[in-house]
């Protein structure tokens, strides 16, 4: 073989092994924390798989500032001890320039003087209210927090169902409280009387009680934050079988595949508040499809906020033309008017993304979307 | 007094349940001694095996009863097997961290197996139930305190009519004798282990269509069935059943009537008050310290 040959042959195979579309450059890692074991295990496998889809997606357009994205995922353990350790693995790495964070508000809470101490932007899903009031500014929220959900709730049953006198059954445990207070803020201020508030502790045996109260108060209409679906179950069906028709607005909860299957007729008729509903819009039923054509089974909310949080930190990342923490976080709080699977992203300065949720309507044990309910403040 | 009856009805229902774990939990302790804390998880494994059975391979649902309780006999004969019997010599303390051992190994097993969804069943019969003036009669309440009654008419049948019966007895008064007397005590001990898991597994077939199936369901039964335990006297037949209907009675009046979130305080507050003025029980006899 001649010199010249060679020299083209050379040539030839390092033009085959050079990408057309990217630079051969690293990867931009994005750290995640999700629950791989413990309870919560299955609810990680589907954070996984949102984020993962949405890194598809970046890398097949060009990846980020012509570099592609790479997951670098820790266990959390489902649990608050295991998610300090999980952050504080991935925020050891210094080649990573933000983090997807926890679903579970608790969790954030855990991992929120951590965050504040690496000074990294941490995207989460987490709905309590305080936890973008806490002055830590690199928590950005991709999931509509509590106070919407109450809102929605009070709205949807006084204005929609004109329905004014109401029960509320919650749990007694921080996520029920909470839920709680803010509904009975949201009924004091649309003019609707509350005739009962009931709470229950998690993993009752019996709802006969609650059921008989709710009988009693003559309330139209219940709103509920209960937590756990079986205690959910038992609750819808011995309502029924005492006979009590009150028409029905829930948290989250009410509507999952597994409160359905679970209630069964139960629960036909109720309403529920959903922060992600196939069919919400384009952007939703877009992913919807992608998900399903990847992973062969249907997405939920714990896909579906994850891949939003991908989407935005490298669209942000992008619009920034940087990777400094500083940069991203300003990107994202400028982020306005982005459709994502969750709903229309607006960032305030809180860092809140969302500020209204979807109410959907269980139709004969099939999940419809109603409608969606967007406030302004 | 439409109200009352209803929740008279419920807590007798729910009061059957721990009645039945809390039988479980005082066989096992007449026998051995030791205090089973894997009694709820038996309840767990007997849904699960429903699951199995009725919901995931789809037989019929008086097949898949019998399998179930064939099932949780061989479990407890397996449990006697590998938790009890290679400590059988040792003192009580090794013998109930090996319980709880084996009720951890049990709980991660299933949740490993089939995830933490928890899963629904059917209930024995169709119908949910019938009303009868303002008061509902849910047809698996109505299940569980008929099958508590005949339960417990066999068992008294069992043990006071049988020779077996007699035998098992002997056993739970005094190993060294009943030995002596020729009576096989490790096999005795065995038949004990196959009828608590028998019934702790009924008790959890029967519940499923109430409470879901879960691997969590068994731990909350069986709290509030030890509890029934130590109220009725704690290794006293009589006592577990009356302990747990009353249980469940208190629980479901005092919810209602004082406060739904202390409803698991005042099953609680019984116990701590028959602990301070009665520890023996309602039925228990009073333990002398000897000279």
């Amino acid at each position: 073989m001649s010199i010249r040959a060679f020299a083209l042959a050379i040539a030839a195979t390092a033009c085959a092994f050079t990408p057309l579309t990217s630079p051969a450059a690293d990867p931009i890692k994005i750290g995640m924390v999700a629950p791989l074991t413990g309870p919560g295990a299955e609810s990680g496998r589907f954070q996984m798989n949102g984020a993962k889809l949405a890194i598809e997606q970046i890398n097949k357009a060009g990846g980020v500032m012509g570099r592609p994205l790479e997951l670098v995922v820790e266990d959390d353990q489902t649990t608050n001890p295991g998610a300090i350790l999980a952050f504080s693995k991935l925020a050891g790495d210094a080649t990573i320039p933000a983090f997807i964070g926890s679903i579970r508000s608790t969790q954030v809470h855990a991992m929120a003087p951590d965050i504040l101490k690496t000074s990294k932007p941490v995207m989460i899903g987490g709905t309590d209210p305080q936890l973008t009031r806490l002055g830590n500014p690199w928590l950005f929220r991709f999931r509509p927090n509590d106070i919407y959900s109450a809102r929605v709730i009070a709205d949807y049953g006084v204005n929609t169902l004109k329905l004014k006198k109401w029960a509320i059954v919650h749990s007694t445990d921080a996520f029920g409280t909470n839920g709680m207070k803010n509904l009975t803020e949201a009924l004091k201020n649309l003019g609707a009387t509350t005739a009962l508030v009931q709470g229950y502790t998690n993993n009752s045996q019996d709802f006969t009680p609650v059921a008989l109260a709710v009988k009693q108060s003559g309330a139209e209409v219940m709103g509920t934050y209960m937590t756990f679906e079986p205690d959910q179950g038992i609750f819808a069906k011995q309502l029924r079988q005492l006979g009590v028709t009150v028409s029905w607005v829930g948290s989250p909860t009410t509507a999952t595949t597994t409160a359905v299957k679970l209630a069964g007729p139960a629960l036909y008729g109720s309403f529920a508040v959903v922060d992600f509903h196939r069919d919400s819009g384009p952007a939703a039923k877009a992913f919807a499809e992608l998900y399903e054509a990847a992973y062969k089974s249907a997405p939920d909310i714990f896909s579906s906020w994850t891949y939003d949080a991908v989407t935005v930190l490298a669209r942000a990342m992008n619009t920034a033309k940087s990777s400094g923490p500083e940069a991203i976080r300003k990107a994202i709080l400028a982020t306005r008017g982005f459709d994502g699977a969750e709903g229309t992203y607006n960032f305030d300065q809180n860092g809140d993304g969302l500020h209204g949720y979807n109410i959907v309507r269980n139709d004969n044990g099939k999940i419809v979307f109603d409608k969606h309910v967007e406030f302004k403040d | 007094m439409g109200i009352a009856l209803q929740l008279l009805f419920t807590g007798l229902g729910v009061g059957s349940i721990y009645a039945l774990v809390a039988l479980g939990f005082v066989l096992i302790y007449r026998a051995t001694n030791v205090v089973n804390f894997a009694q709820g998880d038996f309840a767990m494994l007997g849904a699960f095996a429903m699951v199995v059975l009725c919901i995931d391979l789809g037989w019929p649902y008086w097949l898949g009863i019998v399998l179930s309780v064939i099932a949780m006999a061989l479990i407890g004969a397996l449990f006697n097997l590998g938790v009890y019997y290679p400590l059988r010599h040792r003192t009580f303390l090794p013998v109930i961290i090996s319980t709880i051992g084996a009720s951890i190994l049990l709980e991660n097993g299933v949740l490993a197996a089939y995830g933490p969804r928890p899963q629904s069943l059917p209930g024995v019969f169709a119908s949910q139930g019938f009303s009868i003036g303002p008061v509902f009669f849910d047809s698996q309440y109505l299940t569980i305190l008929a099958v508590t009654v005949v339960a417990v008419a066999l068992q008294y049948l069992f043990f006071e009519r049988t020779l077996l019966g007699k035998k098992l007895q002997a056993v739970s008064q005094d190993k060294e004798m009943a030995s002596l007397l020729g009576i096989p005590v490790a096999f005795m001990i065995m038949l004990t282990f196959v009828y608590s898991a028998t019934l702790g597994g009924l008790a959890g077939i029967l519940v499923a269509p109430i409470l879901f199936v879960s691997v969590q369901m068994g731990a909350s039964i069986a709290l509030k069935a030890f509890a029934a335990s130590i109220i009725g006297g704690f290794g006293d037949v009589t006592g577990a059943i009356v302990g747990g209907l009353a249980l469940g009675v208190i629980e479901t009046f005092g919810a209602a009537y004082i406060s739904v979130p202390y409803k698991d305080a005042f099953a609680f507050l019984v116990l701590f008050v028959f602990l301070l003025f009665r520890p023996q029980g309602i039925f228990g006899e009073r333990v002398a310290e000897k000279a």
